[in-house]
C-alpha cells in the first residue's frame, strides 16, 4: 500500500466515526447527552459517565419543526428540532441547551414539551469572558454536575473530571497537530475532510476518536510527500456550516476551503483546559475565553480572532456564510465586511439553508468571485 | 476612543430628525377627555427629553428597551432607548429611504424592522451623538448586538451586561455586581459619579411613578377605560422610571384612570395584544378597536408591577432585569394571571417579521389559549417597514377573528 492511499484510509477511520455514529451510539451502554452549542461542557457530562454527543440536524424535511417554531427560523435549529421530533435520537436521555443564540433558547422549550422522554437541561451562556462572567458560568456548571449527580446517581469527583479533561484535551492536541500542516502549507485534509474530522470528534466517542486520530498523524508522518496549499485559499466564516456542495464548488475553482472559522472548525478544537487548576473553574474559564462566535457581545473579540486565523492559514478571502435568519451574524456582517475590506481581503456573503440541495445560483456567485482572484 | 463631539453636531442631528419626520402619515386616535392632559403630558415630556438629548453639553446614554435607567438618572445622563425610537419612524413618509440606508452597508431585510430603523436613523446622522452606550440583552441579542456595535460606530465607550434567563440567587447576585461594575466604569471613565444618594433618590422616583402606574393597571383589572391600555404601553416603551417628572407622568394618568372609572364606560370584549406594538393611529388598530377592548400584554407583565426594594436597590433591579426575559415558562404563568384578573377572551399574537423570540414562543400561547378556550389569531405584520406587509393582507383574518369574538 502506497503511503497516500495508507493517509486516506486513515481520514476516513476517522470521519467514519460521525458517519457511523448512531450506530456507535446505541451499541454504548452508557447514557448519551446531545448538545447543539460547541460551548457546552463536555468534560462535565463525560464525568457523570455520559457520552456527550453533537447534534448536527442533518435532518432535510424540517415542516413539522417549522409549525411548532416558526418558518422564519434558524434552518439548523429546524433541523435539530426536526431530529428530536422523529426520534432520530432515540438512544439519548436528554439534551443540554447552552443559550447560543435567541433560537436556541426557543429550542430548549420546544424540545422540552416536543420531543418526549428526553430530560432538557438549560445553560446560560455569559456574552463575555469577564471574571464575573467566568464565576457565574462556573456556578451553573455546579448546578449542572448536581443535576447530573441526582439523574445517575453517581458523585461526580474531581478525578473523574480531571481524566474527562485529560481526554478532551488529548483530542483537541490531536486536532491542533493535525491543524498545523494546514497552518503551515500544507494539504492534507480537504475542507470536507476537515469538517468531517471535527465532526468526529463532537460524536463524544472520544477514545475511539483519540485512537484514529493518532494513526492519522501517525501515517501523515510517514507520509512519502504531503500535497501543498493551493494557490488561493478562501476561509469560511458565519452561522452553522457544514455544506458539502459549497466545499465542492470552492475547491473546483482551484481554490482551497479553509473551514476554520466555524463552529464546525478550529473554534471547536482550540485551546485547552488548564488541568492544573481547579477543573469547574477551568472548564468555565475555557469555554467563555474561546467563545468568540457572532453571540459575543462585543464583535471585535470575534473580528481579532477571525484575522488571526486569517493569518495563520494564509488566507486571501472570505466567504460569508450565514444561515438565513441566523440573527446575530445578520447584525455583525456590514461591521465585519468594512473590517475585512479595510484589510484588503475580498469577501463574499452567502445566505443559505443548512441542508439546501438547489444551490446552482450560489454555486454561480461563488464561481463569479473566485475567477478573478484565482486568474 | 473619540473624547470630543464636532461642534454643532447634535444640532445638526437634530435638524436631520425633523427633516426626516415631516409630516406623520397617520390621523391622530381619538382619546377621551379625561385622558386628553395625560397623554399631552407625556407628549410635552417626549418632546422636551428628544430636545435635550440633541443639546452639545447633554450627556446621553443610548439604552436599549428593557435597560434599568434608574442607574442611567443617577448618573445624571439621558437615556435614550434607541429601539422605542424606531416606532417614530413608523410614523414617518420617509421611512423608505431610511430602510433603502440599512440594505446600501449590507444590513439584512431579515432582521426586525425595530432594529434596522434604529440602524438606518444612525446612519442618516438623525440620533444625537451618545456619550456612552449601554445594554443589557433585552428583550433581544439583536438589539443587544446593535447597540455595541453603535458604540462603534460612533466610537464611544459601550458597557454591556449579560441578563441570564435562570432566577436565582447566583444570576440576581451576577447582575447585581455587573451593574455594580458599570456605575463604577460610568464614573471612572466618563466622569458619570452616580452616588449612592442619587441611585437611591432615582429608585425612591422610580417606586413612586410605579405606585401610580401599579393602582392605574388595578383600576383595568375591574374597569374598562378606554385609552388607559395604550398610554400605560407608551410609558413602558419609555422607560423612563427613575426620573421625577415619570412620577408627574404616571400619577397623572392614574387620576385619569380613576376619572374614567366612574363613568365607568362599556367596551367590547377583551383581547390582549402579544408582540411589539405599533404607533396609536395604526390601522390595525383602529379597525380593531371598533369591535373589541385591546389591552397590551407587555405593560402588564409583573416585572413592571414591582417597587424596588430601596435598601437593596441593585439586587432588586438585578431582579426586574431577569424577570424581563423571555421565557415560555414564567410567561405562561404571567398569562394565567392576566387571563384571570383582566377578563380576557381573546389573544391576537403579533408576529412581527424577523422576531425570533415571539415567533418561537408563539406555540405556548397558542397552546394555552387552547387549553383555556381563549379564541387567539396569530398575525404576521411588519409594524415600521411598510415594504413587509400590507393591512388587505391580514384583515381578512382579523375580520374572521373579530366575528368569532363577537
Amino acid at each position: 500500500m502506497n503511503t497516500a492511499t495508507h493517509v486516506q484510509d486513515a481520514i476516513r477511520d476517522v470521519v467514519d466515526l460521525h458517519r457511523n455514529r448512531f450506530e456507535l451510539l446505541r451499541a454504548r451502554p452508557e447514557p448519551k447527552l446531545g448538545y447543539v452549542s460547541i460551548h457546552t461542557p463536555e468534560e462535565i457530562l463525560l464525568a457523570a459517565g455520559a457520552i456527550p454527543f453533537r447534534i448536527t440536524g442533518e435532518q432535510a424535511y424540517t415542516n413539522d419543526a417549522a409549525a411548532r417554531l416558526s418558518a422564519n427560523y434558524c434552518s439548523y435549529v429546524l433541523s435539530c428540532l426536526s431530529e428530536g421530533m422523529d426520534g432520530v435520537h432515540d438512544f439519548a436521555d436528554g439534551v443540554v441547551f447552552v443559550n447560543g443564540c435567541d433560537m436556541r433558547k426557543r429550542l430548549c422549550e420546544a424540545w422540552a414539551c416536543d420531543v418526549p422522554g428526553h430530560s432538557a437541561y438549560y445553560l446560560d451562556l455569559p456574552g463575555d469572558a469577564t471574571d464575573l462572567s467566568k464565576a457565574y458560568f462556573a456556578s451553573q456548571l455546579h448546578k449542572l454536575i448536581a443535576t447530573l449527580e441526582r439523574r445517575y446517581d453517581r458523585k461526580i469527583v474531581h478525578d473523574a473530571l480531571g481524566r474527562a479533561i485529560e481526554t478532551c484535551n488529548r483530542s483537541r492536541a490531536l486536532v491542533q497537530e493535525l491543524d498545523r500542516h494546514a497552518r503551515s502549507g500544507r494539504r492534507v485534509l480537504s475542507g470536507g475532510e476537515t469538517i468531517g474530522v471535527v465532526k468526529a470528534a463532537t460524536t463524544g466517542l472520544k477514545d475511539a476518536f483519540n485512537e484514529r486520530a493518532a494513526a492519522l498523524l501517525g501515517a501523515l508522518n510517514t507520509a512519502d510527500s504531503l500535497p501543498q496549499r493551493r494557490p488561493h485559499r478562501v476561509m469560511i466564516c458565519g452561522s452553522y456550516f457544514d455544506h458539502q456542495g459549497i466545499i465542492d464548488t470552492i475547491e473546483e475553482t482551484g481554490a482551497e476551503a479553509i473551514c476554520a472559522d466555524i463552529s464546525n472548525g478550529a473554534k471547536y478544537f482550540e485551546g485547552r483546559v488548564d488541568p492544573d487548576a481547579e477543573p469547574v473553574a477551568a472548564i468555565a474559564a475555557y469555554y467563555l475565553d474561546k467563545h468568540t462566535s457572532a453571540r459575543r457581545l462585543d464583535t471585535d473579540v470575534r473580528m481579532r480572532h477571525m484575522l488571526e486565523l486569517v493569518r495563520a492559514y494564509g488566507v486571501d478571502s472570505v466567504i460569508y456564510y450565514v444561515l438565513k435568519f441566523c440573527d446575530t451574524n445578520l447584525h455583525e456582517y456590514p461591521y465585519i465586511l468594512q473590517r475585512l475590506q479595510a484589510e484588503k481581503i475580498p469577501v463574499l456573503f452567502i445566505e443559505g439553508e443548512r441542508n439546501a440541495t438547489n444551490i446552482a445560483g450560489t454555486r454561480t456567485r461563488i464561481q463569479t468571485f473566485l475567477e478573478p482572484l484565482i486568474t | 476612543m473619540r473624547t470630543e463631539r464636532r461642534e454643532g453636531e447634535r444640532a445638526a442631528q437634530y435638524q436631520n430628525l425633523l427633516g426626516l419626520m415631516g409630516e406623520p402619515h397617520g390621523d391622530r386616535a381619538a382619546a377621551p377627555d379625561a385622558l386628553i392632559k395625560a397623554i399631552r403630558m407625556r407628549s410635552v415630556m417626549n418632546c422636551h427629553r428628544l430636545a435635550e438629548a440633541y443639546r452639545e453639553t447633554s450627556k446621553v446614554a443610548y439604552v436599549s428597551e428593557q435597560f434599568p435607567t434608574e442607574v442611567v438618572f443617577a448618573a445624571g445622563a439621558m437615556p435614550w432607548n434607541i429601539e422605542s425610537m424606531a416606532i417614530m419612524l413608523a410614523q414617518s413618509v420617509d421611512v423608505n429611504r431610511i430602510f433603502q440606508l440599512t440594505q446600501e452597508k449590507g444590513l439584512s431585510r431579515d432582521i426586525c424592522s425595530f432594529l434596522r430603523g434604529p440602524h438606518g436613523m444612525m446612519l442618516a446622522n438623525c440620533y444625537p451623538t451618545p456619550d456612552v452606550v449601554l445594554t443589557n440583552d433585552q428583550p433581544c441579542e439583536g438589539l443587544a448586538k446593535q447597540m455595541c456595535l453603535a458604540g462603534k460606530r460612533f466610537d464611544v465607550p459601550v458597557i454591556a451586561m449579560n441578563t441570564p434567563e435562570s432566577f436565582d440567587e447566583d444570576a440576581i447576585g451576577y447582575v447585581a455586581r455587573q451593574i455594580e461594575r458599570m456605575r463604577e466604569r460610568m464614573a471612572a471613565e466618563l466622569g458619570l459619579e452616580g452616588s449612592s444618594e442619587s441611585l437611591q433618590r432615582a429608585v425612591a422616583f422610580s417606586n413612586d411613578a410605579r405606585e401610580y402606574y401599579r393602582k392605574t393597571v388595578a383600576l383595568l383589572e375591574t374597569h374598562k377605560l378606554p385609552g388607559i391600555s395604550r398610554e400605560l404601553q407608551e410609558i413602558f416603551g419609555m422607560n423612563y422610571f427613575g426620573a421625577r417628572e415619570n412620577v408627574t407622568l404616571c400619577k397623572a394618568l392614574y387620576q385619569a384612570a380613576a376619572e374614567l372609572a366612574k363613568a365607568a364606560p362599556g367596551g367590547g370584549k377583551r383581547v390582549i395584544w402579544i408582540g411589539q406594538v405599533p404607533e396609536e393611529t395604526h390601522e390595525l388598530l383602529r379597525h380593531m378597536s371598533r369591535e373589541v377592548e385591546i389591552l397590551y400584554w407587555a405593560p402588564l407583565w409583573n416585572a413592571n408591577l414591582r417597587s424596588l426594594d430601596e435598601t437593596r436597590s441593585l439586587h432588586s433591579i438585578a431582579e426586574r432585569a431577569i424577570l424581563y426575559h423571555w421565557n415560555a415558562e414564567r410567561m405562561s404563568v404571567e398569562l394565567e394571571r392576566i387571563c384571570d384578573r383582566f377578563s380576557v377572551e381573546g389573544f391576537v399574537i403579533v408576529n412581527v417579521w424577523g422576531c425570533r423570540n415571539i415567533a418561537g414562543i408563539s406555540p405556548m400561547l397558542r397552546d394555552f389559549a387552547a387549553r383555556r378556550k381563549i379564541k387567539h389569531i396569530t398575525i404576521n405584520v411588519d409594524l415600521v417597514d411598510r415594504n413587509n406587509y400590507a393591512f388587505n393582507h391580514v384583515k381578512n383574518r382579523v375580520d374572521a377573528f373579530l366575528e368569532l369574538m363577537q
